[in-house]
């Protein structure tokens, strides 16, 4: 090994402890582990929470998981999930660039998506239930129903906070309307427009979830239910947190995708 | 149609100050803008209506607006109604309130704190994308008492929202007020009472609206699956029964309070907080979850 090697590993070394091992990380462990000791103190030794797993329960259900079986309930939630989410963006894209690009449209549909807005996805679970025939398509419906206003109402917020200068040097180039639309005014609403998905994915896990538990036809939120009837308690929480898991990743997928959409934007 | 006048004749694009240029009385109601806000209005109840005046696929059972309105009213008049709503608003209530009370001196502590922040901020980052509906087995283990996991239910759902716009709102605030409170030499603790946590109340509000929004949705499902009495208890209840209409009662109930907590929070900010307008707008719709 030669002197300039040896150097070059030192440096390593010292990158290494300066950004990984840190003050920083170490508290940042701490406070899982803090939080997992302060778990298990109050189950075990509080007699309030003692139905509670304690993590070493979790985390020994962890090994009794039917890895195959999961996964299939995972597939299922996410299939639904995702044909809500394709739905609502397919219908809720075009609606909130039409909203937020033409006043005539504006004045036409926004009052009526805004009275039905306030009516929380949810308690239209019993109505969907009334009108779709198949389980599935209800609970698509739903997801649907989650994913669609977040959509719209970024996708509107974003055209119409786009800054004015910029169709106003567009037009002074002489953009035609359709141009104008789809080379300047999306690409800057682009961002709130991806906020938009964002929030719409975790409001879309979120109906899944409660769909799923009332319709009881698989899925994730099923699981979780039919793991607290048979009081499986451990599986629970592990549910819990594989709900979460799966919310958490296709909420950095939509990040990294917007990424990808707006390369211009590497200051984020 | 007297509600349409008033707000259209406060309207200040049309109080010019020359004469000649002010429209006529009847212009500023039946503008292009409230004709078309009318009309969209009405065509929603009118496409509803007609869908299932026809029977439209399985629009056969779904109630109509008419029949809608005759039970809504016949429900005003009972009990039952006041009691859902109050006991529903309780329960939100609760929930709210204690959400605040956890969130706010968190995430200001986080926002201001780095060594705080590192020492809290994974764990709730770990707990975040769990959806409050999933809390609901753990709600019925937790609290023996039923008011009390739907409140719960309430607290998770409003709390992310409160506690992440908290934070931002600390994050948010321009470094040089810190810094010219430290020249004018002020400890911690005054930087504290008075920058940080002036200076993050806009954010704040912003995300007590949402969190209130959240919650009300939170409600529903919790009282669908544990409760009694309440609004979401009284749509599931009207949905076994065959009582349609009701559902439809319930669900527009609920919009209007929920909508109406929302609005009340975003108008007690602005009398409270009158700097909140210097901050853009764009806070509200950007910042979310």
């Amino acid at each position: 090994m030669s002197v300039s090697d040896l150097k070059a590993t030192s440096l390593f070394w010292k990158q290494v402890r300066k950004n990984v091992i840190n003050w920083t990380t170490v508290r940042r462990i701490m406070s899982v582990v803090l939080f997992l000791l302060a778990w298990t103190i109050l189950v075990q030794f509080t007699g309030q929470f003692h139905q509670i797993p304690t993590p070493k329960a979790v985390f020994a259900a962890l090994f009794q998981l039917d890895l195959g079986g999961i996964f299939i309930e995972i597939f299922r939630s996410l299939l639904r999930v995702l044909g809500g989410f394709f739905i609502g963006l397919i219908i809720g894209l075009p609606l909130g660039v039409a909203i937020g690009y033409s006043r005539i449209a504006n004045y036409l549909i926004f009052p009526a998506v805004e009275m039905v807005r306030p009516i929380p996805p949810i308690a239209w679970i019993p109505l969907t239930v009334l009108f779709f025939i198949e389980i599935e398509s209800q609970i698509v419906f739903l997801t649907f129903y989650g994913a669609f206003f977040p959509i719209v109402y970024n996708t509107m917020g974003g055209i119409s906070e786009v800054d004015i200068r910029l169709p106003r040097a567009a037009m002074s180039f002489g953009v035609s309307k359709l141009g104008m639309l789809w080379k300047v005014i999306l690409p800057a609403a682009m961002p709130q427009i991806f906020t938009g998905m964002k929030v719409a994915i975790g409001i879309t896990w979120l109906m899944v979830v409660a769909a799923e538990m009332i319709a009881s036809k698989g899925g994730l939120g099923y699981w979780v239910w039919y793991h607290h009837t048979v009081m499986e308690y451990p599986m629970v929480i592990l549910g819990m947190g594989i709900i979460g898991l799966c919310g958490a990743l296709c909420s950095v997928c939509i990040d990294v995708i917007g990424k990808r959409f707006m390369k211009w934007r590497n200051i984020f | 149609m007297n509600n349409q006048t008033n707000t259209m004749a406060g309207d200040p694009q049309n109080e010019s100050d020359f004469v000649f240029d002010r429209p006529s009385f009847w212009a500023t109601i039946f503008n292009l803008k409230t004709i078309l806000n009318i009309i969209s209005v009405l065509s929603l109840f009118l496409i509803w209506g007609l869908l299932v005046h026809f029977g439209v696929y399985r629009f056969v059972l779904i109630p109509g607006p008419i029949e809608v309105l005759e039970w809504g009213i016949e429900w005003m008049g009972s009990k039952d109604f006041w009691m859902d709503v109050s006991l529903s608003s309780l329960r939100v209530l609760g929930g709210f309130t204690s959400a605040c009370l956890i969130a706010i001196p968190i995430g200001l502590m986080i926002g201001w704190n780095k060594i705080f922040s590192d020492l809290t901020f994974p764990t709730l980052e770990i707990l975040r994308p769990i959806p409050g509906i999933a809390y609901i087995p753990l709600a019925i283990l937790f609290f023996p008492w039923q008011e009390a996991s739907v409140a719960f239910i309430c607290f998770v759902g409003a709390f992310f929202p409160i506690l992440l716009n908290t934070i931002t709102g600390v994050k948010l605030i321009d470094r040089d007020y810190f810094r010219a409170a430290r020249c004018l030499g002020s400890s911690p603790r005054q930087i504290f009472w008075h920058v940080v946590i002036p200076g993050a109340l806009p954010s704040i509000s912003t995300g007590a609206a949402l969190g209130m929004g959240i919650a009300w949705m939170a409600s529903v499902a919790g009282e669908m699956i544990s409760g009694k009495w309440g609004l979401g208890y009284r749509i599931w209840e009207a949905y076994t029964l065959i009582r349609y209409p009701l559902i439809v009662d319930g669900m527009i109930v609920i919009g209007i309070l929920g909508l109406g907590s929302s609005t009340f929070i975003r108008f007690i900010t602005l009398r409270v907080i009158p700097w909140r307008k210097a901050i853009t707008e764009s806070l509200d719709e950007s910042i979310t979850k």
